[in-house]
């Protein structure tokens, strides 16, 4: 458009190139980082629907979300929105809102997992690579350190998706975004 | 902007479905819990004989065996595979994190003035004293926790149980 109304001269015309997408936003690894993240929550909630007893004895034991009703609608309800985001990540459906989600609660995660570990080596007197403890996440004790890789590489995973312009693969009949 | 704001609103969309179904599911399933509830702050009693003081008594080995013999009531607090593997004999099982489930069928056959005696695996876990929490508050008056646990049980070279199902 922009050269039929700058005239016939070549060397005036505005030629748009495409800008080329980083290669984090390439659309198989995306596809990838969504196809871990859904198959990893969607296990852990499965866990963890039906045992809010359990589940909140594993939050009490970070001792940071020990207040009350909070404790337990937290113990209901996490479970079955880490369902829906992973749903979500699957099909592609509401996805940005999931890829939020799961940027938050990684985020959350994180922190929780950090000041947990920091407490048991305080008590325990021993270092950071021997914290191994059960997170409650739903796959059973493991050491800290592989946690906070964990988290910390999903925490990564869901910022790519969150932030990617243009989703592909998914359900929706606009393959645009928002 | 565009992006964030859908991301946002996406998100809430995400938590009330969430909040919804996973509250209507609490309220069918008979693990389900009130959120509102309220753990009874019940004290711990270290005098092993139940003089009509309210509270969990703590006894041991000694304790648990005497009270037994005299018809107490001996409840493991672990799971099922644990007690499957082996319990103290005659234990009944109630798994503390499936409640809801063996209380509805446990509890009609239970009577709560019963000396009642609850451990779990060791001194260090935490579900007898949980589970006793719970029947204190189910109405169970004459309530122990015995400590030491299946370890200690163990330990001491008594004869286990395993392989029943409750």
């Amino acid at each position: 458009m922009s050269s039929e109304a700058t005239g016939s001269s070549i060397s005036t015309q505005k030629v748009s190139h495409p800008v080329r997408a980083p290669w984090y936003f390439n659309d198989y690894l995306v596809l990838a980082l969504r196809l871990v993240l859904a198959a990893v929550f969607i296990y852990a909630a499965l866990q963890k629907i039906g045992r809010p007893l359990a589940f909140a004895d594993e939050i009490r034991m970070y001792r940071i979300l020990d207040i009350g009703p909070l404790l337990y609608i937290m113990a209901i309800a996490l479970p079955w929105i880490e369902l829906f985001c992973g749903l979500s990540l699957l099909t592609g459906l509401l996805m940005r809102g999931s890829a939020l989600i799961f940027f938050v609660l990684n985020a959350v995660f994180l922190v929780a997992v950090l000041i947990r570990t920091a407490g048991i080596m305080g008590e325990e007197g021993i270092g950071f690579m021997s914290v191994y403890f059960d997170c409650g996440c739903g796959f059973g004790a493991t050491h800290a350190w592989k946690k906070l890789l964990e988290d910390s590489a999903f925490f990564l995973f869901s910022l790519v998706i969150l932030l990617k312009p243009d989703y592909r693969f998914v359900l929706n009949k606009s393959r645009r975004s928002p | 902007m565009n992006r964030l704001k859908s991301a946002v609103l996406q998100a809430i969309t995400l938590l009330l479905v969430g909040l919804i179904v996973s509250f209507a599911h609490n309220s069918y399933s008979v693990n389900g819990i009130n959120p509102f509830r309220e753990v009874a702050e019940v004290p711990v009693l270290t005098e092993p004989e139940f003089d009509g003081t309210d509270g969990i008594r703590i006894i041991d080995l000694g304790g648990l065996e005497k009270a037994f013999a005299e018809g107490a009531l001996l409840i493991d607090a672990r799971t099922k595979t644990e007690y499957k593997e082996g319990h103290i004999p005659g234990a009944f099982l109630i798994d503390y994190y499936e409640l809801g489930r063996y209380l509805k069928e446990l509890l009609p056959t239970l009577d709560p003035a019963r000396r009642t005696i609850v451990y779990c695996y060791g001194p260090d876990c935490e579900d007898a004293e949980l589970l006793a929490r719970e029947l204190y508050m189910l109405g169970f008056t004459d309530l122990h926790v015995y400590r030491g646990g299946y370890e200690d049980w163990v330990d001491s070279g008594r004869t286990i149980e395993g392989g029943l199902d409750q």
